[in-house]
């Protein structure tokens, strides 16, 4: 079991001691080069902002329009579940419902695990700040919003001459989200492990 | 000494497996269709995962073109290949390379989510192209089976412990 002035690299297992890092500064392991810890230049504060324009961008990402496709004379709007009633209504359940756990269920879980792991920290609750942190890195192994995007350009440029698209409201919020999402990621791991207030460098014991 | 060997090539089994069942996966997934496609005016038509690509490079979209087969066919293969590596670093022992090892590893973790894009791209013409006879997309058993491949191999790379990489340097003298 690791003290608190002790990192141990994820991928080697190297245990190293802390030292404080300033911010923008990155600790690697001295003996894989992965990286062990990169103190943010922007605090939490910064995830707590990010976190929560993503929640509430995630709600009209949801609820508005996605894309509406013309054909000849006929119209049809859709949304962002219909990608999982897609695949569910041809038999498809599992393969749609995790396309619906990755690009919609696990993003948005995620911004709200970032969410209550500020929380929990500014109440200085460690040990749920610490459940909360490992529940978020699991969780954003299976988001996959910046995917789902990429997917659905594609899909754009596919429909190009056979069905007028124009994107709607909710495509336009739902990338703000996944935006928002990996911006208060990215600040959420790059904060010490220890907890926010301890920055702290590794060096070799 | 022989049980701790012997717990460290069972640690590598089940990402093996895990790999091997994606390998198996890998045939259906790019033989199959993986939708298909109605649209007034045309006759129906399968497409496979290769089969759109070619359509997308036939349509000019060099840059797509390039994006979904690197996706969809180089990154699948790569992590196969890379984790099959590891795995047999690991049963054999890779002294002196453990480093190079577990930067494949860093990359294979990194590049993996990427291959799911052809399923959103399936999932979301299914879901958005519901026109009834005047055009309609539908999925295909291919779909499911890439999908497959996708979730064996992250699941493998998640259950794959790199640190099994570096025993040879944390063994004591």
């Amino acid at each position: 079991m690791p003290s608190d002035d002790q990192l141990i690299c994820p991928l080697c297992g190297q245990v190293h001691r802390h030292q404080p890092l300033a911010p923008g500064q990155r600790a690697c392991c001295i003996r894989c080069e992965a990286t062990l810890e990169e103190r943010a230049r922007l605090g939490p504060d910064a995830v707590l902002a990010f976190a929560l324009a993503g929640v509430m961008l995630a709600i009209p990402a949801a609820l508005l329009p996605f894309v509406t496709l013309v054909k000849v004379s006929a119209v049809r709007t859709s949304f962002l579940t219909d990608s999982f009633m897609g695949l569910w209504s041809h038999d498809m359940n599992a393969l749609g419902f995790w396309v619906l756990c990755c690009g919609v269920l696990a993003p948005f879980a995620l911004l709200l695990v970032l969410v209550a792991a500020v929380w929990a920290e500014r109440r200085d609750t460690t040990g749920r700040f610490h459940q909360l942190r490992q529940l978020a890195r699991f969780i954003e192994y299976w988001a996959m919003p910046e995917v789902q995007i990429l997917g659905v350009m594609v899909a754009f440029f596919k429909l190009g001459d056979v069905v007028d698209v124009s994107i709607g409201p909710g495509l336009w919020c739902y990338a703000a989200t996944s935006l928002f999402t990996l911006l208060a990621w990215r600040q959420f791991n790059l904060q010490p492990r220890t907890g926010w207030s301890v920055a702290s460098a590794p060096v070799e014991t | 000494m022989k049980r701790t060997i012997d717990t460290i090539h069972s640690s590598a089994v089940v990402p093996a497996a895990l790999a091997l069942s994606a390998v198996v996966m890998l045939a259906p997934a790019y033989t199959l269709p993986v939708m298909h496609l109605v649209f007034v005016g045309q006759a129906p038509s399968d497409t496979t995962i290769f089969s759109g690509i070619k359509q997308l490079w036939r349509q000019g979209l060099g840059i797509l073109a390039a994006i979904v087969f690197t996706a969809s066919f180089l990154v699948p293969l790569l992590k196969l290949a890379g984790l099959g590596w590891l795995v047999v670093a690991v049963w054999r022992g890779g002294e002196g390379q453990s480093r190079r090892l577990t930067r494949v590893y860093g990359l294979i973790d990194f590049i993996g989510r990427w291959s799911m894009l052809d399923v959103f791209l399936v999932a979301f013409l299914c879901g958005a192209v519901r026109f009834d006879a005047l055009a309609s997309v539908q999925p295909r058993a291919g779909i499911l089976a890439f999908g497959g491949v996708v979730v064996l191999t992250m699941l493998a790379t998640r259950a794959f412990n790199p640190r099994l990489l570096w025993r040879e340097e944390t063994r004591p003298a």
